[in-house]
């Protein structure tokens, strides 16, 4: 066992000290919400929103939600109709709707806040409607990361914690109306590390998963310190969780190795298993349960070539669970799997998109992508390297073509990070 | 809790009753073995808001006195909702839950079933009574109150307040126009103190996991 960690430790410090800009984290889109999230927009899309991070002395330099038409019968299409800035810098990651889809909760990983933007009083316009403070007091957890609609509650994963900013972290739990209601720990015994990432529900099955990825002081580390640190590069997740989801109890721990990051479960009725990417070795990864009913993890797939750490950091999978897009932070390669075989997915197209990309979100009907460039602050790229934009695209199924492109420096905005869907008929009644 | 299971059986067995506009399909089987009672919390989410509502008399009286002093499972409706997953699947899993809830004597006397319509404008008392049939006047188990209120501005603090989401729109597609009303099924439980401890979807409102919450608040010190 402890052979394993240190094989595994060595491997994960190996991969990264190879690195030369590296990277991380991402989430998506109208196919990887939340179950309980409602009103999914199953035509044209009207807005883009993206959470983005403020960059001094760019713009106002404060982290914002920028909303872009997406609309090709609009006059405005592909232009920026407006930003909400909110007063602070803090590292702007991920986003979320309340099942309602009235509200777009997001927050930064360099602070304990949550931001509450209301989508639905005019869909064009966010607007900020709370901002919750208390998630340090409450729980202790640090840098919220992933918001996951319950009916009428938002579960929140962290990636910290305020006591020592490691990785051992937890989620909390919020009623739509902002206020605390509980929190539960990642479990430290049976195998669990404490890391915490992403987290995705199967609720006909009652499991929650989630993953695992690195703490604040990792992940806010400027990252050619970081990786010179060998005992911070140890510290990384290796491990998903299966959940009683009703019981909020942890029921068994799977090993998978290297960071595994975003889950989306298939969306197809008649399926019932999750896929992830490991970002530090550049797999696929399938859970679900075995022939005797236990839950597992195995190894499906590699993304590129690992010694080349192409760093799979945002996957977004098709409505019909046939197909899985996967973003390369380090090559900039946006590749298309066909996991008509989960358990033997195959890269059937790949294609540069940026020299540096991270999120990408697919309309309900797979024809139009979007794809944005930043990570984190301190892990994007420099120099010309470092493009930030977002970058639209259609799909027939055989070829990516380019529709419109959003330069997110020449606007003054900042780093483009998660992107979310709105349209006009959300507009609340 | 082996008599319980039992009762709850013959109930889904025996769900062919039907209310106004219901068909009677058996409800699926759940696809999971929930957690056993009391090895869970049920926190609490919300104070469940009150507001006046109208009873089959028609008589107005504060929701509260419907949310509080038992276990309450409340679910908004639209009596003609024909969505298989939203108001019909609500009324079957109340209907389901009663016949099991009569069975224990100990639950009969502290749960109740309450069913509130959002939409007050075709929803009068008169159609409530309709949609209710016998299910109102049933002796032997849990009350079932069924309301309704004046208007939809005295709705509207309720489904906020509960955050209930229910959206009104006139279509006008074909024919003349004709109002629509869409919502997503929420059920809530509610223990005697009037706080919100469950808030069940589509996805995992069954018999088996209600009458397990009830359990798991009935055990609470």
């Amino acid at each position: 066992m402890i052979v394993r960690h240190l094989l595994r430790a060595t491997l994960t410090a190996g991969l990264l000290l190879a690195l030369v800009g590296l990277t991380v984290p991402a989430a998506a889109d109208e196919t990887c919400n939340s179950p309980y999230v409602t009103k999914l927009i199953k035509g044209q899309e009207d807005y883009i929103y993206v959470w983005t991070l403020g960059v001094e002395g760019l713009g106002d330099g404060f982290d914002k939600l920028v909303t872009i038409d997406v609309n090709p019968k609009s006059k405005s299409y592909g232009k920026v109709l407006g930003s909400v800035a909110v007063g602070t810098r803090g590292e702007a990651h991920h986003m979320g709707f309340t099942d309602d889809r009235r509200f777009l909760w997001a927050g930064g990983l360099a602070e304990p806040t949550i931001y509450v933007f209301d989508i639905a009083t005019d869909p064009a316009k966010p607007a900020l409607a709370k901002t919750i403070r208390d998630m340090a007091d409450k729980t202790g957890y640090l840098g919220p990361h992933t918001y996951y609609a319950l009916p009428g509650r938002m579960l929140v994963q962290a990636l910290s914690n305020t006591k020592d900013k490691g990785g051992v972290t937890g989620m909390a739990v919020y009623n739509n109306q902002g206020e605390y209601v509980a929190a539960y720990p990642m479990p430290t015994e049976g195998g669990g590390d404490g890391y915490g990432y992403d987290l995705a529900v199967n609720p006909k099955k009652n499991v929650l998963l989630t993953s695992s990825f690195t703490g604040y002081a990792n992940y806010m580390r400027p990252l050619g310190d970081l990786v010179k640190d060998a005992e911070a590069m140890k510290k990384f997740g290796n491990t998903m969780v299966v959940w009683d989801l009703k019981a909020m109890k942890p029921r068994k721990v799977l090993s998978v190795p290297g960071a595994p990051l975003e889950i989306r479960w298939s969306l197809n009725a008649k399926d019932n298993w999750a896929i992830t990417a490991a970002a530090l070795t550049s797999k696929l990864w399938l859970v679900k349960p075995d022939a005797k009913g236990e839950w597992q993890a195995k190894e499906v797939a590699t993304i590129g070539e690992p010694a080349k750490i192409p760093l799979p950091v945002d996957i977004s999978i098709t409505r019909d669970g046939k197909g899985l897009w996967v973003n390369t932070f380090m090559d900039g390669q946006t590749r298309y799997f066909d996991l008509s075989n989960p358990e033997a997915p195959k890269q059937t197209y790949a294609k540069a998109t940026g020299k540096q990309i991270n999120m990408i979100s697919q309309s309900w009907d797979g024809k139009r992508l979007y794809i944005t460039s930043s990570l984190l602050a301190n892990w994007d790229k420099g120099g010309a390297d470092n493009e930030q934009f977002l970058r639209a695209f259609t799909w027939n199924g055989k070829e990516l073509t380019p529709t419109f492109e959003v330069d997110f420096t020449k606007e003054q905005l900042g780093r483009a990070h998660h992107m979310k869907l709105g349209s006009k008929s959300l507009k609340s009644s | 809790m082996r008599r319980a299971a039992a009762a709850l059986a013959l109930a889904w067995l025996a769900a062919a009753a039907t209310a106004a506009g219901h068909e009677a399909v058996p409800l699926p089987p759940l696809d999971y073995e929930p957690p056993a009672p009391g090895t869970y919390v049920l926190h609490r989410i919300m104070a469940a808001p009150d507001g006046e509502v109208l009873g089959l008399d028609g008589r107005p009286q504060p929701l509260s006195r419907f949310t509080r002093e038992r276990i309450t499972l409340l679910g908004f409706v639209y009596t003609t909702c024909i969505d298989p997953d939203g108001c019909p699947l609500a009324y079957r899993v109340f209907d389901a839950l009663r016949p099991a809830l009569a069975a224990r004597p100990a639950l009969r006397e502290r749960v109740r079933l309450v069913t509130l319509s959002f939409d007050p404008v075709r929803d009068t008392p008169a159609a409530m009574r309709h949609y209710a049939g016998p299910r109102a006047r049933t002796a032997g188990g849990p009350p079932w109150h069924f309301l309704t209120t004046r208007s939809a501005e005295a709705v509207k603090p309720l489904v906020d307040g509960f955050g209930q989401d229910v959206r009104v729109t006139v279509a006008r597609t074909s024919g003349p126009p004709r109002r629509e009303i869409s919502h997503v099924l929420k059920v809530f439980l509610i223990d005697p103190a009037g706080m919100v401890r469950e808030i069940y979807s589509s996805a995992f409102l069954h018999p088996q996991t209600v009458l397990n919450d009830i359990d798991t608040l009935l055990m609470e010190p």
